[in-house]
C-alpha cells in the first residue's frame, strides 16, 4: 500500500518537473515556489523512498506493533522534503525542518522494547531541539536586518558596512544546518544516534532525510545569500574540512559497520558540502547526483546490515561464500561509497570535486578531499575484505529470499547506471 | 523604548536558555531551557515585528508556539519512555550508546 | 580491410561479457567451461584487434564517440575510444599475452576449486586495461586505472585463506591509491587549465601559440600524471607493493605485474608525450627516478631466494630502465621495451610457475636445483627468456635495451653509466637464477624430486609461442645502423600518435657514429655478466648473508621504514581521534579538549552532566569558535 502511494507520488512528482517552469510557480502568497528542478529533485527523492520502503520493508514491519504509525511518520518527512525543496520563506524553511525533524524523533524510538533505541531517540530530541532554537535566533535575526521573511527579496547594502545581525542569523542558520546534515563540529549525535535507533530507520534518516536538509541548504545558500558568499565563505570551509577529517578518521577505528556507516554518513556529508561551498550551477547538480547516489548505496548498505544479526565487521565473514548475491550487492555499494569508477559514488564525488574547483578559491580544500577519499578506501575495503578473503559462516536473521535478492541487485544496477550515465539524474536538473 | 533593547533583552535569554542545557542535567529542565531559547526568539521577532510594522513576524510567533507545543508532546513522551525504563531523567544515565 | 576500426567496441565486450557470465555463474559451471569462456572471451578480441592493428598500418586512426559522459555548461566529456598506432599496439600486447596466459591459467589453476571465479577476475582485468588504452579521454583512462588496480587486488588475495595474502592484496591496493591520488588531481589541474580531458583536444593545445597557461603549471600537472604512474608502475618510492604482490597466482603475476598493469604508466607518459614534451624538469625526474629504482631493487634481486621474488625484483627494475627512457625523451624506445619486456618477462614468469607447479608449490630456490633433466621444454624456454632479458645480442631484449643506454648515453654520461650498472647487474642475477634453478644437483627432499614433471601441454605452448617471440621481437626496431628502416618507431609515428622529443632526436642522431662502439660495450658487459652469474651459482653455498648483502637480502628494509614513519603514526592518529575526540566522558575531555576545558568543566558541573551535555557543550564551543571566525577572521 504504501509502495502504491509512493509510485503515485513519484508520478505526480515527475509530472510537475515536466510541467513546471524552470524558474518556478509562485503559490500561497509566495510562500513556495516550485520548480522544475525542485520537482525533480522530489522525483528522484521519493523514487528512492520507494526503492527503500521496497528494500526495507520486512524490516520496518519488524521492529514494533505500530507499522502503520511508521510508513505515516515516513510520508510526514516525505512532506517535508518537498517543503524544503520549494520554500520561498524563511518561515516555509522552519515548518519544512521541523515537519522532517519531528518524525526522526519518533521513528528513533520506535523500538520501545530496545533502551538504546529510546535512549537514541532522547539524545536527538533535545539535541535536535536545541539547533531549533538556534535556527530560529538565526532566522529572527536575519529578519531584523532584512525586514522580511521571503528569501527571493533579501538585498543586501554593496557599499555600507554589513549589517552584523544579518552576519550573526546567516552564521546561526549555517550552523543549524551544519547539525541537520551532521557536518563537525555539529555531529556527535549522529553515530549515537544511527547506531540506536533502528537500522532501517538509521537507513532512512542517514540518507533521504540529509539530503532534504542539503538541497535546503543550498536553496537558501546559492540563491538569496550567494551574492554575499564571501561573508559565510570561510565558515563553511572550515565546517568542511573538520568534518571530512573527522568523519573519515574516526570511521578508520570503527569495529562496527554500522557505527562505521555513521561516520561515513558524517564524511560523505563534507563532500556534500563541496556543493554548497561552490555556489553554481554545477555544484547544484553535484549534489543532485550526490543525493541519489550516496542514497541508493547507503540504503543498500543499510538493509544488508538489518538482514545481519552480527554488525561488526566479522559478521560479513565469509558472505561471499554463503550468499554471493548480497555480498556482490554488497560490493557495488562499497565501491560506490568509496568513489571507485563506474560506480555512482564515483560521478558524485567528481562532480562535487569539479564544482568545487571551477568556484576556484578554496583548492586547498579540493586536495583535502581527495587525500580523504584516499583514506576512506581503507575501512570500506574491510567489508570488502571481510566478505571475500576471510572465512567464517555469517548468520542471517532469516533467509534471503528471491525478491531481496533481485531487489538489492536492481539498487546496485542503479548505482552502476548513475556511475555510467549521470545524464539521466540531471535530466531536468 | 529602542529596538536594542529588546535585542539585547531576548538574547540575554537566549544565553540563558543555552547555559541551562548545559548546566542541568534533568532532561525535562533541560527541555525547559531550549523553551526559554524559542520564547526569547518569539519576543526578538515581535520587537521587529513592531519595528518594520509588518505583522508578519507576529504569524510567525504563532507558528513557533504551534511547533514548539508539537515539539513538546513528542519530547515528553520520549522523556516518559525513558523514565518507565530506567526510572529517572537524569541524560547522566545515558551512555549506552558511545565509542 | 578499412572500417574495422569501428568495430573497436568489440574488443572491450567480450572479456566484460565473459567477465559477467563467470561471475555470476561461478558456482554451477564447470571448471572447463568456465576455462572455455575465459580464454574464448580473449581470444576474439585478439582477432579483432590484429585486424584493427593491420587497420591502423594502413595510416587510419579515429576517435569514436559513443555517448555523453559527463555534460555541464562548460564541461563536456563524452565516453570515446582512441584507436590509433600507440593503443592499436597495446590492444595487441593485453589480448595476445592475455590470451596465451589464460590457455596457460587452464592448465595451472586446474585444480583450484575457484577457477571459474578466477577466470572471471582475469576477464574483468582484462576489460580495465583495455579501457584504459583504448579510452580517448583521461577519464575513461582513470576508469580503466582504477578497475586495473580493483581487480590486481582481488587477485592478488585471490588464496584468500592465508592472511599474508590478503594483506599483500591491500598493501597493493593502498599503495596504488596513493599514486592515483596524483593521477585524479593531475587530471583535475589539466581540467582547471585547459577545460577538456580529451586527447583529440588537449595535445593540440600544449606548445601551441595561444597555449596561456605557463611552464610552471605544466609542469606540475606532468609531475602529477607521473605520482600516478609511480604508484601503477612501482617506482621509488611506491614499489614495494609490486614485490608483496607476487602472492597471487602465478599467471597473474605474468599478466598483471609483469606484461600489462605495470605498463600502464609508461602507456600514460607515452601518450601524453606531447605534454611531457614541454616539461623538461619533471622529465629529468622521472629519468633519475627511473634509473634509482632500476638500481636499487636489482641490487635486491641479487640476494633474493624467492623464483617468484628475484622476477618480481628484476620487474620493478625493468620498468626503471622504461622510465629512464622516458625521461629522455625516448618515448617510441620505451614503449618498444614494454614490448619485448611483455614477452620475456611473461615468458620468465610462466617458466617460474611451471617449476613451481613441478615442484608442489615450493618457490625457494635453495630447495631446486638441476630441474632441466626433466622439464626440458621449460628450461630452454626459460634459457632464451634469461638471454633475453640480459641484452644478449641477437636476442629482443638486446635490442630493446640498447636503444635505452644509447638514449641514456645521448642524455648524460651519469645516466649512460648508472643504466649500463643496472644491465649488467640484471644479466648476473638473472643467470643466477638460472643456474641455481635448472643446473646442478637437485637440493629438494625425495618426495619432489619424484613428484618432478614436465607440464600439460596448455601450460607449455604459451611458452613456446612466448619464446619465438623472445626471440624475434626485437627484429622489429633495429638500430639506426644496421637497418635504416626502425618498423616500430615509424609505426607509432604514423598520424603523430608517439613521436621522440625533437631535442632528444636531435642530439640521438648526432651520436650516430659511435653507435657501433656502444653496442659492442653493451653487448660485451652482458655477456661477461651473464657468464660470471653462471659460473658463481655452479656449486651453490648458501650461507647467512653479512654486511652490504643482507641489506640486499632485506631489500634495504624499505619495508619497515614504511611502517614506522607512515603506518604506524597513521594509526597511532586514528585512535588518538578515537579516544581524544569521540570517546566520550571523563577521559576523553580530559585529553582531547585540554585543560581550559577541563577547568571550565569543573566550574559548569559538566562532567557531571554527561553525554548529552558533553554534546552541546563542543556544540556551543564550535559555534562560538565559527561566530568568531565569521565575525573577525575573513580574508575575503
Amino acid at each position: 500500500m504504501a509502495a502504491l502511494l509512493l509510485l503515485l507520488l513519484t508520478g505526480v512528482n515527475a509530472y510537475e518537473a515536466l510541467t513546471l517552469p524552470l524558474e518556478g510557480k509562485r503559490l500561497f502568497n509566495d510562500m513556495l515556489m516550485p520548480g522544475q528542478v525542485s520537482a525533480w529533485f522530489n522525483t528522484l527523492m521519493t523514487g528512492c523512498t520507494l526503492l527503500y520502503v521496497m528494500l526495507s520493508g520486512r524490516d520496518i514491519r519488524k521492529v514494533g506493533n505500530h507499522v502503520a504509525d511508521y510508513f505515516a511518520l515516513i510520508f510526514f518527512t516525505l512532506c517535508g522534503l518537498y517543503i524544503l525543496s520549494s520554500y520561498n520563506t524563511l518561515l516555509m524553511l522552519f515548518l519544512g525542518i521541523e515537519i522532517l525533524s519531528i518524525p526522526q524523533y519518533i521513528l528513533a524510538g520506535a523500538d520501545k522494547r530496545n533502551l538504546k533505541s529510546s535512549e537514541a531517540s532522547l539524545k536527538y530530541f533535545l539535541m535536535g531541539s536545541f539547533s531549533t532554537g538556534i535556527l530560529l535566533m538565526g532566522i529572527a535575526l536575519l529578519y531584523g536586518a532584512m525586514g522580511t521573511f521571503h528569501i527571493s527579496e533579501f538585498s543586501f547594502p554593496t557599499t555600507e558596512l554589513f549589517s552584523p545581525l544579518a552576519l550573526a542569523g546567516i552564521l546561526l542558520i549555517v550552523v543549524a544546518f551544519g547539525f541537520k546534515v551532521s557536518a563537525a563540529p555539529m555531529h556527535l549525535w549522529t553515530p549515537d544516534v544511527y547506531d540506536g535507533a533502528p537500522t532501517p530507520f538509521a537507513s532512512y534518516m542517514a540518507t533521504v532525510m540529509k539530503v532534504a536538509a542539503f538541497y535546503a541548504f543550498i536553496r537558501l545558500f546559492h540563491n538569496s545569500l550567494g551574492s554575499v558568499s564571501n561573508k559565510w565563505m570561510l565558515v563553511i570551509m572550515i565546517i568542511t574540512a573538520a568534518t571530512l577529517l573527522i568523519g573519515n578518521i574516526t570511521a578508520v577505528f570503527q569495529q562496527s559497520v554500522k557505527r562505521m556507516l555513521a561516520y561515513s554518513s558524517i564524511a560523505q556529508a563534507g563532500f556534500m558540502l563541496f556543493a554548497v561551498l561552490s555556489v553554481n550551477e554545477l555544484g547544484r547538480q553535484s549534489l543532485i547526483i550526490y543525493a541519489v547516489a550516496y542514497t541508493l548505496a547507503t540504503v543498500g548498505m543499510f538493509t544488508v546490515l538489518a538482514k545481519l544479526k552480527d554488525y561488526t565487521y566479522d559478521g560479513f565473514n565469509g558472505l561471499a561464500k554463503s550468499n554471493p548475491m548480497l555480498a556482490f550487492a554488497t560490493a557495488i555499494f562499497i565501491f560506490s561509497l568509496a568513489g571507485i569508477p563506474l560506480t555512482g559514488g564515483f560521478m558524485a564525488k567528481y562532480y562535487a570535486v569539479s564544482a568545487l574547483m571551477t568556484q576556484g578559491n578554496a583548492m586547498w580544500l579540493v586536495l583535502f578531499g581527495l587525500l580523504m577519499a584516499a583514506v576512506s578506501v581503507y575501512y570500506y575495503f574491510r567489508v570488502i575484505w571481510a566478505m571475500y578473503f576471510k572465512p567464517g559462516t555469517p548468520q542471517l536473521h532469516e533467509p534471503m529470499t528471491t525478491t531481496d535478492n533481485w531487489l538489492l541487485l536492481f539498487t546496485a544496477s542503479l548505482v552502476i547506471l548513475v556511475g555510467v550515465a549521470p545524464q539521466l539524474v540531471l535530466a531536468f536538473a | 523604548m529602542p529596538t536594542q533593547y529588546y535585542l539585547f533583552l531576548s538574547l540575554a535569554l537566549f544565553c540563558i536558555g543555552i547555559m541551562g542545557t548545559l548546566m542541568r542535567r534533568n532532561a525535562i529542565i533541560i527541555f525547559m531551557c531550549i523553551e526559554l531559547m524559542l520564547n526569547s526568539v518569539n519576543l526578538l521577532l515581535v520587537a521587529f515585528s513592531k519595528m518594520y510594522g509588518h505583522a508578519d513576524a507576529q504569524l510567525f510567533v504563532f507558528f513557533i508556539m504551534v511547533v514548539a507545543a508539537a515539539e513538546v508532546s513528542v519530547g515528553l513522551a520520549v522523556i516518559v519512555l525513558m523514565y518507565r525504563k530506567v526510572h529517572s531523567v537524569d541524560v547522566n544515565i545515558l551512555n549506552r550508546l558511545k565509542h | 580491410m578499412t572500417g574495422m576500426i569501428q568495430y573497436a567496441w568489440l574488443v572491450p565486450l567480450f572479456p566484460l561479457a565473459g567477465f559477467l557470465i563467470n561471475g555470476l555463474g561461478w558456482r554451477s559451471l564447470s571448471r572447463k567451461m568456465g576455462a572455455t569462456i575465459g580464454s574464448l572471451s580473449v581470444l576474439v578480441p585478439f582477432i579483432i584487434s590484429l585486424l584493427i592493428f593491420l587497420d591502423v598500418r594502413t595510416g587510419s586512426n579515429s576517435v569514436l564517440s559513443y555517448f555523453p559522459f559527463i555534460q555541464s555548461d562548460g564541461l563536456n566529456i563524452p565516453f570515446a575510444f582512441q584507436i590509433d598506432s600507440l593503443s592499436s599496439l597495446f590492444l595487441l600486447i593485453i589480448t595476445g599475452i592475455g590470451f596465451l596466459i589464460h590457455v596457460y591459467s587452464a592448465g595451472y589453476m586446474a585444480e583450484d576449486d575457484g577457477i571459474v571465479k578466477f577466470f572471471a577476475f582475469l576477464n574483468l582485468f582484462v576489460f580495465s586495461m583495455l579501457l584504459l588504452v583504448m579510452g580517448a579521454n583521461y577519464l575513461i583512462m582513470f576508469i580503466g586505472w582504477e578497475g586495473v588496480g580493483l581487480c590486481s587486488y582481488l587477485l592478488i588475495g585471490f588464496w584468500y585463506k592465508n592472511q599474508d595474502y590478503t594483506s599483500a592484496g591491500r598493501k597493493a591496493f593502498v599503495m596504488n591509491r596513493i599514486g592515483d591520488l596524483g593521477f585524479i588531481v593531475g587530471m583535475l589541474l589539466t581540467l582547471y587549465c585547459y577545460g577538456t580531458l580529451s586527447y583529440s583536444s588537449l595535445f593540440p593545445q600544449i606548445g601551441s601559440a595561444n597555449d596561456l597557461v605557463s611552464t610552471n603549471a605544466k609542469e606540475w600537472i606532468a609531475l602529477c600524471f607521473f605520482i600516478g604512474a609511480i604508484g601503477k608502475s612501482a617506482q621509488i618510492p611506491l614499489f614495494t607493493w609490486l614485490p608483496d604482490a607476487m602472492a597471487g597466482p602465478t599467471p597473474v603475476s605474468a599478466l598483471i605485474h609483469a606484461a600489462t598493469m605495470v605498463t600502464a604508466g609508461i602507456y600514460m607518459i607515452a601518450r601524453s608525450h606531447l605534454l611531457y614534451d614541454a616539461t623538461p624538469i619533471t622529465r629529468e625526474i622521472i629519468a633519475w627516478i627511473g634509473l634509482a629504482t632500476a638500481l636499487l631493487t636489482a641490487t635486491i634481486a641479487l640476494r633474493q631466494y624467492d623464483i617468484k621474488k628475484v622476477l618480481a625484483y628484476s620487474t620493478v627494475s625493468q620498468l626503471g630502465f622504461m622510465f629512464i627512457a622516458l625521461g629522455c625523451g625516448a618515448y617510441t624506445t620505451a614503449v618498444f621495451h614494454v614490448l619485448t619486456h611483455a614477452f620475456f618477462k611473461a615468458l620468465l614468469f610462466l617458466g617460474a610457475g611451471s617449476v613451481i607447479h613441478a615442484m608442489g608449490g615450493e618457490q625457494d630456490m635453495r630447495q631446486m636445483g638441476g630441474l632441466g633433466k626433466k622439464m626440458r621444454i621449460t628450461q630452454i624456454t626459460f634459457l632464451i627468456a634469461c638471454l633475453a632479458i640480459s641484452g644478449i645480442p641477437g636476442f629482443s631484449g638486446f635490442f630493446s635495451k640498447d636503444e635505452i643506454v644509447s638514449a641514456a648515453f645521448a642524455h648524460g654520461k651519469m645516466l649512460y653509466a648508472g643504466a649500463l650498472l643496472g644491465s649488467m647487474l640484471t644479466a648476473f642475477y638473472m643467470f643466477r637464477l638460472y643456474t641455481l634453478t635448472f643446473t646442478g644437483g637437485f637440493r629438494g627432499t625425495h618426495d619432489q624430486e619424484h613428484h618432478l614433471h614436465e607440464s600439460p601441454a596448455t601450460m607449455t605452448f604459451p611458452l613456446i609461442v612466448l619464446a619465438i617471440l623472445s626471440v624475434f621481437g626485437g627484429y622489429i626496431g633495429l638500430p639506426a645502423v644496421m637497418s635504416s628502416h626502425h618498423l616500430l618507431s615509424s609505426f607509432l609515428g604514423l598520424n603523430g600518435a608517439v613521436v621522440n622529443q625533437p631535442d632528444f632526436l636531435k642530439s640521438f642522431e648526432a651520436l650516430h657514429h659511435q653507435e657501433w662502439t656502444l653496442i659492442a660495450i653493451s653487448s660485451i658487459v652482458a655477456i661477461a655478466a651473464s657468464i660470471a652469474g653462471w659460473a658463481a651459482h655452479r656449486k651453490p653455498a648458501f650461507s647467512a648473508n653479512k654486511g652490504l648483502a643482507l641489506a640486499f637480502e632485506k631489500k634495504w628494509w624499505v619495508d619497515e621504514l614504511y611502517d614506522a614513519i607512515i603506518v604506524r603514526p597513521f594509526l597511532a592518529l586514528s585512535s588518538a581521534f578515537d579516544r581524544g575526540v569521540e570517546r566520550k566522558g571523563i577521559d576523553g575531555l580530559v585529553n582531547g579538549t585540554g585543560k581550559l576545558v577541563r577547568w571550565s568543566a569543573e566550574r559548569m558541573r559538566l562532567l557531571q552532566s554527561g553525554q548529552v551535555g558533553y554534546y552541546l557543550f563542543v556544540m556551543v564551543i564550535g559555534i562560538a569558535l565559527l561566530l568568531a571566525i565569521g565575525f573577525f577572521g575573513n580574508p575575503f
